[in-house]
Order: structure tokens, then C-alpha cells, then sequence
């Protein structure tokens, strides 16, 4: 999940590297960024900053793939890529809550213009 | 806006007391953390709304998201990781709900806008049908004006020729009375007698025609067979033969088709020369019949078309063979 690696390329990767650095290192999540802030960036699109819930999801997300980045100039990928699975989920629903609000206004005005079409005909 | 459940759930109370309680219990159940509690009772609700049964494959990776989350929980307990799984659910459940109810409002925009197309639709239907109902209304209103004009002309036709026959075999004229058609007593009678002569019928047949049409066509209100004598012989005999004479040619052109309620005969006798009676030719003049056509009201110019001027009989009136 975190790592192209399958699991037997990673357990050979530990054996050799094991002896050396002590423990398994985590390889830097960069897909996981650039996908986080692909999210991020499409949440803005949308215009989740323009509606209250996906505002406060946007700002999750954005937080979040801050503090990625900083753990992962740290080396602690493996908190990083963690951070970023919660950094991405909240922009998908900012995403998602934007989209949301965009079409529930859009059949509302749809409703609205059925029902004056209607007053009129009468 | 969503709710992240607070700090104030049920679990959190129940942990906080079991831990300030009793020590005993503290390797035993982990209580789940928040971000557990939250992820199940998002999934909770996802799971019940019509906006979760609008996009089950949604519900179902939220599904899996917190199904890895419980695994995390049950393998390892409250750790980071877990929580992370768990928070994860919990947006995973979010995102769910949101898109159900994007799709919900999508049905419902793309319901309102068929209803708005059929209404269009139908307003457009209605203003056609209109339309057309009012093309039909002009086309058969133009029509029915083409026919009437058709049938005015042709009666007016029919009346002028009719009118232009009677020309040839007797003298027409307008008069403020009506239209006059005056026929030469000679020609209709012989002397002293009121039964018509063979030679009348042709003459009579025609006027009778024209009388006809006038009727049929509306423009005749009345007619009036008048029988006139010269001032030869007593009054009261010119008198009766006068009117014997209007009845005979009255119901002459009854008996060719002239309606009798509209037609009447009077014997005027010898009081309205229209000649002297001091020549034969005088004379021959005023023995005549006169059938006046009282126009009908608002119908004169009708009656105006047959000419106005007056026209002398065919027989002219030089000559009266039969004078009495």
C-alpha cells in the first residue's frame, strides 16, 4: 500500500540493508503527495472553500499534507504516508461536499423554474 | 455542518471511569479510540440514509475503510495507526453520504428539467394549436367570403340577365315605387276581353322569370300586377276590366312559379294615362298592364341595375292592331 514494492522485494530489501541501518526504512510516499495535492487542489476547484463543511475538510487536507511534508524532511515516511492517507480522504470530501452543495443549489433553481412555469400556464 | 463527535461519547465517559476506577481492569478491553466511535457512527448513518442506498459502492469502500480500521483496533489496539484507519473511515463514510446526495440532487435537477421540457412542450403545443385553430378560422372565413362573393355575383348575373331579357319583350323602368315593367295591353289581350293572347305567354314566361329571380334572391319584397285601360267606354266597366285583366296575368305568372303570397293584382281602370287619350296612339299606350317590383328594404341598388331609363316595347307602341 505504502510502497510499490511487493512484499517479497521489500523483505529482500530488508535483509540487505537490515544489516546496516538497523531497521526497515520506509521509501518517501512522493505519489501519495503529488495525489494528495491533486485532491487538494480539485477541492478548491470545485470551490469547497466556498461552502462551511468543505471548507473545514479543505483545511484538514491542506494542514495535513503540511505536516507530510515536514515528517518526511524529517525521514518519518512512515508517519508521513499515514498523514497523507488522512490528508487525502479529507480532500475527497471536500471535494465531494462541494459537488454536493454545487448541485443541490442547481436542482433547486431547476424546481424553482418548473414551479413558475407552472404559475404562469395557469 | 457534519459532526466530528466530541470528546463527550458514551465510550470516552465509560473509558474515563473504568480507568479512574479500578486498575485491575487495565490490561483487559481497550476502549476504541474517538476516531473509532466516529468512523462507525458515520458509517452508521451513511448506511441507513437513501443518500447511502443511492451510491452503495461507496458505502461499500467505506465499508472496507472501517472494516480495516476495526482489524487495526482488534490486532494492535488504540494505536496512531489505528486511529489513522479509523479517521480515515470516518471520511471515507462522509464522502459516501456527499456523493449519495449529489447523485440525489442530480435525479432531482434532471426530473425538474423533463418537467420543465413538457411543460414548454406543451405550452408550445397549446400556442400552435392556437395558431392553427385561428389559420382554419381565417382560411374558412375567406373562404366563406369567396363563396358569398361567388353567389352575389352570380345572382346579380342572373338577376341582369333575367333583367336584360325582360328588356327585349317589355318596357322596364325605375321608379320611386319600384322597378315598372310595363306591357302593351295589345299584345297580352284582345279587345274588350281579359284572357291572354298565345302571344303573351312568351312575354309573360320571361317576366316571370325575372320575377322569380328577384324573390329567390331577396331583393323583392312585393309585387303588384296593375291593369289600365284607355278612357274609351264607361268607368266602371273599364274598371272591371282592369282588374280582370291584373288577375288573369297575376295568376299567369303564379302558374309559372311566382309565389303568390308576394304577388297582388289591381284594376287601376283608365285614371292614370300615361299618354293622351286624344290619339290612337295616345291611347295604345295607356292600355297596358304595369307590374311594379317594390324593392326590398336596403336591396334597392339591386332593383337599380335593371336599366333606368325607360325602354320602349319591342312592340313599340305606334300601332295598336286591337285597339278598342
Amino acid at each position: 500500500m505504502n510502497a510499490k514494492l511487493s512484499l517479497p522485494q521489500l523483505s529482500l530489501l530488508a535483509a540487505i540493508v537490515g544489516g546496516t541501518v538497523g531497521c526497515a526504512s520506509t521509501p518517501v510516499p512522493s505519489d501519495r503527495v503529488a495525489s494528495t495535492t491533486a485532491a487538494v487542489r480539485a477541492a478548491e476547484e470545485v470551490g469547497a472553500s466556498g461552502n462551511p463543511s468543505a471548507a473545514l475538510h479543505l483545511k484538514l487536507a491542506k494542514d495535513q499534507l503540511e505536516q507530510a511534508r515536514t515528517l518526511i524532511n524529517d525521514n518519518d515516511n512512515r508517519r508521513a504516508t499515514m498523514v497523507l492517507l488522512r490528508a487525502e480522504a479529507d480532500a475527497e470530501v471536500a471535494v465531494a461536499l462541494a459537488k454536493e452543495a454545487n448541485l443541490r443549489g442547481e436542482a433547486q433553481q431547476a424546481l424553482d423554474q418548473v414551479q413558475q412555469l407552472k404559475q404562469r400556464s395557469l | 455542518m457534519r459532526t466530528l463527535t466530541t470528546l463527550a461519547s458514551p465510550a470516552f465517559l465509560a473509558a474515563a471511569l473504568l480507568g479512574g476506577g479500578a486498575t485491575v481492569l487495565a490490561c483487559g478491553t481497550t476502549m476504541p479510540p474517538k476516531e473509532l466511535v466516529n468512523a462507525r457512527a458515520a458509517y452508521g448513518r451513511v448506511q441507513a440514509t437513501p443518500a447511502g442506498q443511492a451510491v452503495p459502492a461507496k458505502v461499500y469502500e467505506a465499508k472496507k475503510a472501517l472494516d480495516r480500521a476495526e482489524a487495526e483496533f482488534a490486532d494492535k489496539g488504540d494505536e496512531p495507526e489505528t486511529r489513522d484507519f479509523a479517521y480515515v473511515a470516518e471520511r471515507k463514510a462522509i464522502l459516501a453520504e456527499a456523493t449519495g446526495n449529489a447523485a440525489i440532487a442530480q435525479q432531482n435537477k434532471a426530473q425538474a428539467d423533463r418537467e420543465m421540457q413538457a411543460l414548454n412542450a406543451q405550452r408550445a403545443n397549446n400556442a400552435e394549436g392556437a395558431l392553427t385553430a385561428a389559420r382554419q378560422q381565417l382560411g374558412r372565413t375567406s373562404d366563406q367570403l369567396a363563396a358569398e362573393r361567388d353567389a352575389r355575383l352570380k345572382a346579380e348575373q342572373r338577376a341582369k340577365e333575367a333583367m336584360d331579357n325582360l328588356a327585349k319583350v317589355a318596357s322596364v323602368k325605375q321608379e320611386t315605387r319600384g322597378v315598372v315593367i310595363t306591357l302593351s295591353g295589345s299584345v297580352l289581350f284582345a279587345s274588350a276581353k281579359y284572357a291572354l293572347l298565345p302571344s303573351a305567354q312568351d312575354r309573360l314566361n320571361q317576366v316571370a322569370e325575372a320575377l322569380k329571380q328577384g324573390v329567390e334572391d331577396g331583393s323583392t319584397a312585393g309585387i303588384t300586377v296593375e291593369g289600365h285601360t284607355d278612357s274609351q267606354g264607361p268607368d266602371d266597366f273599364n274598371m272591371t276590366l282592369s282588374q280582370n285583366r291584373a288577375n288573369t296575368v297575376r295568376d299567369y305568372l303564379v302558374s309559372r312559379g311566382v309565389p303568390s303570397a308576394g304577388i297582388r293584382a289591381q284594376g287601376v281602370g283608365e285614371g292614370r294615362p300615361v299618354a293622351t287619350n286624344d290619339t290612337a296612339e295616345g291611347r295604345a299606350n295607356n292600355r297596358r298592364v304595369e307590374i311594379v317590383v317594390e324593392p326590398a328594404r336596403g336591396n334597392a341598388g339591386t332593383a337599380g341595375s335593371a336599366p333606368s331609363t325607360t325602354t320602349p316595347g319591342p312592340q313599340g307602341t305606334g300601332t295598336n292592331p286591337y285597339g278598342r
